[in-house]
């Protein structure tokens, strides 16, 4: 049996976790929902978001501090997802082979930027500066106040997106055209542009949780790895029928993991995930919270 | 209906003898043994990567965990080989059934998963192989791998002397078992099996073909040479890392599988030596080099996704057209006489819409027959017409495109039905012809058909021999034939000397002195004609053609030979025909499929009696009171 305070803390660190990964599935399942392809560099956005926050932010860069590194990584992120969609994706949109094409293809494009990476900053582990430090007493817990700005800030900007997608013009219409692209094309939406702009928010979302990562653990070109890993499970478990299924299948996943290296071990924790994924997949192929039609 | 015949007959033997003693004698040319070091490699991520392009080429499943099972072969080796005491050879050759076991079990659970459910899926399980070979380092030696794995060694003979001879050969006879065991897969029953779960899933369903079982069967093919290489590479670099899991292993084996070409088998194994020379010859590049493997797939997917074996099919293609070309420019120019001799009449080229084509003319002031040939024939075929008629009758015969000694032309305007009647009408139109009877065997009875259905009062007669009318296409083609290997062979692109022959032989007459004119013509038949004769086939207004024999518009004969091997003679009777001479097909007794030249006589009794009808079938007073 553990302890209430060693409980609270591994149920914090799992919502720490479940945050990134819900950035991260909530990034994955944009693309997945709208283009209905995987993109494979989802990975490598997060460590050249994380790298470029941390060019922005710390010392030995521009030394500018972390939140003006993170809005100018969201930034330049979500212009680089969309020349990616450009490079990687545009190409096949109209051929049958599309998921196996662009599966290939943003893989090479993960390994172009892990390599880029690696050239420009070097293999060298770096640290991301923190914005807070010390803890806060919330009474039941005492949490570290950086993992409080993380759930915050993710909660704020999950539900920003919630609010995008759910009142406004450009949302609504990623929505229809996630739903039956030839019926949005005939209301004269401009398809091309919202994938764009999909892929967009998509490599966003990653740029943030980059600098999340960042600052949980050490930065290497290859960090984006293991988020990428967990994230697809989370998008296998929850299934892609609405925004938010992801979203609560990253914090079960989170918990689970949480959860899973205090009780089972470090080592065993994938294959407890693994486990978890192909008994969902056998009983709802379709995730866990999918009885809608899915809409993005 | 199958025509699939053994590899030793098809034309692909002799370049892969010529590339296997090339291989076989190589390590007396190049005595270096870093060069026999890079072979070693390429033959084993050959080996790899056609493995791979079994489940991702064929089956259409991309099967993220490949590189897994090849880890799990070199994991078994290190294991059996280095822990257990387990000899080499025999360890090597565990390693095969263990990589088959892993990808049976990464089958389970996608096997009722489709398209990118089986990417996540096999990507998770690679990574939970992953997982578990670093946390039990007490087995695997965790993240620093395992060293100094024992090599293979025949009595005291180490493998490695002699400049690496030893596993020079080894992996030579892996990669041919390889090869060899992919192919036969591939022409198995299962091979099309996964064929057409990748093509038309839902229709192999229907038919019987079990998913899940296919499935399963080829994830755990791929399997067992991917193992094997896996077994031996591990043998080889005696070292067993975790770093084969990194994006880096991954993204080079890709390339190869899609540099060579998806679906092909022999595209990866040839991609597979470019690669590691390109990827070795970069190795001082550090990053760069991933960066340039991984803009070269890139570069593939989006500006040539045939990939290597589409380079080599379309080299293949240009020299077998030019080939085609030259012969019939070279017996344009020297077989001119004995052309003109055995058809009694005159040559000469006329320039149509679809190039330049040759044109026997007898001239004469008699009823005008043109002959039109059929696939991979030519002219000639009507040389007994010629003789027995030619005092009576002025006939026209002319070589189609890209057959006899006409001119090649472009194979997407010129090889087909309508511009084939394109043709004729040029022909006759330069003769300056009205009103012929026409007379179209096979291909050239469509090509009939097209121009009557054109314009039924140019033509005062229609007679088609070895054809069976079409309504609806490509179904009415399975009802008007019966399914045989020769009608695989009249829509292929390349024939070997052995199919020439049997095409020749069942479409014509039987190699003999007066039919060898015929056999030897099928080698400069330009084989795209072929392809793009069956492939376009939807070009063609099927039905315009049976309204016009249903109105009578042409007065109509069919006269088949009653024992032609391929038509449906019950189908082509039940058709509704106008205006038929004899109210039926008629049947020219002992006639194979050009009946026309096997029973002359009677052939040429038929035709100028049903000619006779249609004269005055043709005249008003006679069409009124009918």
């Amino acid at each position: 049996m553990m302890s209430m305070d060693t409980f609270m803390a591994v149920a914090t660190g799992g919502l720490v976790l479940g945050a990134i990964y819900a950035l991260m599935a909530a990034g994955l399942a944009a693309v997945w929902t709208t283009l209905g392809i995987f993109n494979f560099a989802h990975g490598a956005f997060i460590a050249l978001g994380a790298y470029l926050g941390w060019q922005i932010a710390a010392t030995q860069g521009a030394g500018l501090g972390l939140v003006a590194g993170t809005l100018g990584a969201v930034l330049v992120m979500f212009a680089f997802g969309i020349l990616v969609h450009m490079a990687l994706v545009r190409p096949f949109e109209r051929r049958a082979d599309i998921v196996t094409a662009s599966v290939i293809t943003t893989l090479a494009g993960a390994a172009i930027i892990e390599s880029a990476i690696n050239l420009i900053w070097g293999p060298r582990s770096r640290q991301m500066p923190q914005l807070v430090r010390g803890e806060v007493d919330l009474g039941l817990l005492r949490i570290p106040q950086s993992d409080l700005v993380l759930i915050v800030v993710v909660a704020c900007v999950l539900a920003a997106l919630g609010w995008f997608l759910g009142r406004t013009r450009a949302g609504r219409a990623m929505r229809a055209v996630s739903q039956n692209r030839q019926a949005a094309e005939l209301m004269g939406l401009d398809v091309p542009k919202l994938y764009a702009l999909a892929f967009g928010i998509s490599a966003a979302l990653a740029g943030l949780a980059g600098i999340f990562v960042g600052g949980l653990r050490f930065m290497t070109p290859t960090m984006g790895t293991d988020p990428l890993m967990k994230a697809l499970i989370v998008v296998i478990l929850g299934g892609i029928a609405r925004f938010t299924s992801p979203i609560y299948a990253a914090f079960l996943v989170g918990m689970v993991e949480s959860f899973s290296n205090y009780h089972v071990g470090l080592y065993w924790t994938p294959a407890v995930l693994f486990a978890l994924m192909i008994v969902v997949l056998f009983l709802k192929p379709s995730g866990l919270f999918s009885h809608h039609q899915r809409t993005l | 209906m199958r025509y699939d015949p053994p590899f030793h007959r098809t034309n692909g033997l002799i370049p892969a003898l010529i590339a296997l003693a090339g291989l076989i004698v190589l390590p007396f040319v190049f005595e270096a043994s870093y060069i026999r070091h890079l072979l070693i490699l390429a033959f084993v991520f050959g080996i790899v990567a056609a493995s791979w392009d079994l489940s991702l080429g064929f089956g259409g499943l991309f099967n993220f965990a490949h590189v897994a099972l090849f880890a799990v072969g070199i994991y078994t080796y290190a294991i059996l080989a280095k822990t257990l005491g387990v000899n080499p050879w025999l360890a090597v050759l565990a390693a095969g059934p263990v990589s088959v076991l892993v990808a049976t079990l990464i089958a389970l659970p996608v096997l009722r998963l489709d398209g990118i459910y089986v990417i996540l899926v096999t990507i998770a399980f690679s990574q939970l192989v992953y997982q578990i070979i670093i946390s039990q380092s007490g087995v695997t030696g965790g993240t620093s791998g395992m060293v100094t794995l024992p090599p293979l060694r025949i009595g005291d003979y180490r493998l490695t002397s002699d400049g690496r001879m030893g596993y020079y050969y080894v992996a030579l006879a892996l990669l041919v078992a390889a090869c060899a065991f992919l192919h036969l897969l591939i022409r198995s029953r299962l091979g099309r099996a996964i064929i057409a779960m990748r093509d038309a899933k839902y229709l192999g369903i229907a038919r019987g073909v079990p998913e899940a079982r296919t499935r399963a069967l080829t994830l755990a093919a791929s399997g067992l040479f991917t193992g094997l290489a896996g077994g031996f590479y591990a043998s080889y670099v005696r070292v067993a890392s975790p770093d084969i899991f990194g994006l880096g292993s991954l993204t080079l084996v890709l390339s190869i599988l899609l540099v060579g070409g998806l679906g092909t088998i022999w595209g990866p194994v040839m991609a597979a030596f470019v690669i590691i020379l390109l990827s070795e010859a970069m190795s001082d590049l550090g990053p760069w080099r991933d960066i340039l493997i991984a803009m070269l797939i890139i570069a593939v997917m989006v500006f040539y996704p045939g990939g290597l074996w589409g380079v080599v099919q379309e080299v293949r293609e240009a020299v077998a057209t030019t080939l085609a070309g030259l012969r019939a420019r070279w017996r344009r120019q020297t077989g001119r006489a004995a052309r003109e001799a055995r058809m009694g009449a005159p040559e000469q080229m006329i320039l149509t819409r679809h190039g330049r084509v040759a044109v026997s003319e007898t001239g004469g002031k008699g009823p005008a027959i043109l002959a039109i040939h059929g696939n991979s024939a030519c002219k000639e075929a009507f040389c007994r017409q010629f003789a027995a008629l030619r005092e009576t009758h002025r006939l026209i015969a002319f070589d189609l495109p890209g057959h006899g000694v006409s001119d090649n032309a472009d194979p997407e305007e010129a090889y087909n039905v309508p511009a084939y009647a394109d043709v004729a009408e040029d022909v006759l139109a330069a003769l300056g012809i009205e009103t012929p009877v026409i007379l179209g065997w096979s291909l050239g009875g469509y090509v009939g058909l097209e121009l009557a259905a054109r314009a039924p009062d140019r033509y005062a007669g229609l007679a088609i021999t070895g054809t069976a009318p079409l309504n609806i296409v490509p179904d009415d083609f399975a009802r008007g034939y019966d399914a045989s290997s020769h009608l695989v062979l009249a829509g292929k692109q390349y024939f070997t000397s052995a199919e020439q022959h049997a095409y020749a032989s069942s479409a014509t007459a039987p190699l003999a002195p007066d039919s060898a004119f015929m056999h030897r013509n099928i080698n400069r038949t330009d084989g795209r004609t072929r392809y793009y004769m069956i492939t376009r086939l939807g070009v063609v207004d099927w039905p315009r053609q049976m309204r016009m024999l249903r109105e009578g518009s042409v007065p109509f004969a069919v006269l088949n030979g009653a024992d032609d091997p391929f038509l449906d003679h019950a189908y082509i009777r039940s058709l509704g025909y106008g205006r038929i001479w004899t109210g039926a097909p008629h049947d020219i007794a002992q006639g194979q499929h050009a009946p026309f030249f096997n029973r002359p006589e009677a052939f040429n009794l038929a035709f100028t009696t049903f000619m006779d009808w249609a004269r005055s079938a043709a005249r008003p007073d006679v069409r009124a009171s009918a």
